[in-house]
């Protein structure tokens, strides 16, 4: 029931993962495990049995990723809409949360041998304190870890995630820190949950189900999205295989529309900062039109001032968040 | 080592693709034998009848039908045959999204399918194209669903009125204004940088110490998005073209959305579209619980 395991591939499955690993390989994969409740019902065991299984299954997934190269694996482990759930299934779920962070806090030493960095992403204040502090721990345990990473989307919905990010930039227009014109869509993304990963290659959901529900609606927008139906807990190496050769497959077409969006962005920055420069040459000029080179100076001086607004912007955001994890685990000691 | 894995890989990914077509090759072939088998059996059953006239009755069969004397009828049994279809349907999508991840997209094709979805009882159409193609070509899209309109749905076709709404410009082109079937043309301007918009209006409000930070909340952002135009986030997007993502479209809006996929948009058939709104009416959606 462990986080960490350490079995090597075999032969048959070493071979494959040579094979995939001469084409371009996805950096970052994530993953809707779905498919524990009906995997129960199908064996015929508890709800909560399920989960478990759910849970090895990552845990087998993650060897499989490290030894297929994949450095960063992002999963959906509870929507803020399964709190909708039964109480039962709720509190089940969140002992079972509490159990594997007391696990992973155990296994701090792998851990650090592996090199994971463990981070929770969500609305964590709508868990209960207990789990609060469990996850402060993992997540300030594992923090320097840097071989590979995984993010463990808890309570959390990209919806709620993208209004938290507009809600940072507000405070920090608030605080002084930033301008409302310096907000862009860059800015945006480094205000989410998310903002020390990469965008993720690739998006796996199983269990047959179509659709995004509300993970990572943002970060996937020119991702490789692949729907398999198999049910979580039966996933195998070759199904992770089978999606990393459909990703190996719209490698290329994926890679020319991500490029066209970058410079298309690239594009409406400069635009936006010609046009604040402009303003400004209006306001504070003398009446007279200003010739081509004062205006390159200015929107020069004008782009490095709000670069540097923005990274005191989102080294105070960083102290924030760091603060709170902190916070709690400080709370836990004094207790 | 390496260079052999990398043989077997390209190797790989070879066969994937001759799979791939031979697949796509096939399920052209077997519609087009159905079809022609459909039309050998009728043959074969009407040919002691009309043993006589059989050059005449082979010459009915092969005629274009929209030439035909009596394509108003045609097109009321079409209309209405669509009409059925869609209620037969478990469920029916109230705003569908066409996402055409393929280059050089054909108007006619897009316009056909809007025409089919408003005929089956669709209430919104929304067509997608991460080049910003189809907003680019605004008008010629409409003309081109007013034209498919007709031919496909005849004269009274106007029962069908689109509204074309167009974001970025001032101006809508407005057909008629209340309860029908509406038509919009998405870029991927109205996807994350709508988004940012909205975020710099609230930042704005805040700097203008309109607002606190914190009062921002989903909803809030959520009606921002929706603008004023009220559409439903779409329940289904049906993707045309080999690219399994979804290039930027709507990212706010499709956190519950269905996907499903069709290879290409290009002489698409009505059936592969009641195909997916087929699939689509099977799907459960437990809404988190």
């Amino acid at each position: 029931m462990s986080w960490i395991k350490e079995d090597e591939l075999n032969l048959l499955e070493k071979i494959s993962a040579n094979v995939l690993k001469a084409g371009p390989m996805p950096k970052h994969v994530a993953f809707i495990m779905d498919g524990n409740r009906r995997f129960a019902r199908k064996k015929h065991m508890e709800r909560q049995e399920g989960h478990m299984q759910g849970f090895n299954k990552l845990a087998e997934t993650l060897r499989w990723c490290k030894h297929l190269n994949i450095q960063e694996v992002t999963v959906y482990a509870f929507s803020i809409e399964n709190f909708k759930r039964t109480k039962d299934e709720v509190d089940g779920l969140m002992e079972l949360a509490k159990q594997k962070f007391l696990k992973l806090l155990d296994e701090r030493d792998n851990l650090e041998k592996h090199g994971v960095c463990v981070r929770v992403l969500g609305d964590l204040e709508m868990l209960p304190l207990d789990l609060q502090e469990l996850i402060a721990k993992a997540v300030i345990t594992t923090k320097s870890h840097n071989k590979c990473f995984l993010n463990v989307c808890f309570a959390y919905t990209s919806r709620y995630e993208i209004t938290n990010a507009v809600r940072e930039m507000a405070w920090g227009v608030e605080k002084g820190l930033i301008r409302a014109s310096d907000v862009s869509e860059a800015l945006l993304s480094e205000c989410l949950y998310s903002s020390n990963s990469p965008n993720p290659d690739l998006l796996i959901r199983t269990s047959g189900e179509v659709r995004l529900s509300d993970f990572l609606l943002w970060q996937t927008s020119h991702s490789c999205l692949v729907f398999q139906s198999v049910l979580w807990p039966e996933y195998s190496f070759w199904n992770l295989c089978e999606a990393i050769l459909q990703y190996q497959l719209n490698y290329k077409s994926i890679q020319k529309a991500r490029d066209l969006h970058q410079e298309h962005q690239a594009l409406l920055q400069l635009e936006a900062d010609r046009a604040c420069v402009a303003e400004h040459l209006q306001h504070h000029g003398n009446g007279k039109p200003a010739d081509a080179q004062r205006r390159q100076e200015a929107l020069l001086h004008y782009t490095t001032c709000r670069e540097e607004r923005i990274q005191d912007f989102l080294e105070a955001l960083k102290h924030k968040r760091d603060s709170y994890f902190s916070d709690l685990c400080s709370k836990d000691v004094l207790a | 080592m390496a260079l052999l894995y990398g043989l077997i890989w390209r190797l790989l990914l070879i066969l994937v693709h001759i799979n791939r077509a031979l697949v796509s090759w096939v399920r052209v072939r077997l519609r087009s034998w159905k079809g022609r088998l459909w039309e050998r059996a009728i043959a074969a059953l009407l040919l002691p009848l009309a043993l006589a006239g059989f050059p005449d009755h082979q010459k009915k069969l092969n005629h274009n039908p929209d030439a035909n004397a009596v394509t108003g009828n045609r097109a009321a049994s079409r209309r209405s045959r669509w009409l059925s279809d869609g209620r037969s349907l478990e469920k029916l999508p109230v705003h569908v999204g066409l996402l055409v991840a393929e280059e050089e997209p054909s108007y006619t094709d897009i316009a056909n399918l809007v025409v089919w979805c408003m005929a089956v009882g669709i209430s919104y159409v929304s067509v997608y194209d991460n080049h910003g193609i189809f907003r680019k070509n605004n008008s010629r899209m409409l003309e081109e669903v007013v034209r498919q309109q007709q031919d496909l749905l005849g004269v009274d076709g106007s029962k069908y009125n689109v509204e074309v709404l167009s974001n970025s410009c001032d101006k809508h082109q407005h057909y008629v204004v209340s309860c029908r079937p509406t038509v919009k043309v998405l870029s991927p301007e109205d996807g994350k940088q709508s988004i940012v918009q909205a975020a710099q209006q609230l930042c704005r409000a805040v700097e203008n110490k309109e607002r606190s930070s914190k009062d921002i909340s989903v909803s809030m952002l959520d009606v921002l998005l929706r603008e004023s135009k009220n559409f439903p986030d779409p329940e289904l997007v049906v993707k045309f073209g080999p690219v399994d993502s979804t290039l930027g479209f709507l990212p706010w809006h499709i956190r519950l959305t269905e996907f499903i996929s069709i290879p290409s948009h290009r002489n698409v058939s009505y059936e592969d579209l009641l195909n997916a709104l087929q699939q689509y009416g099977s799907c459960q959606q437990r809404l988190g619980q």
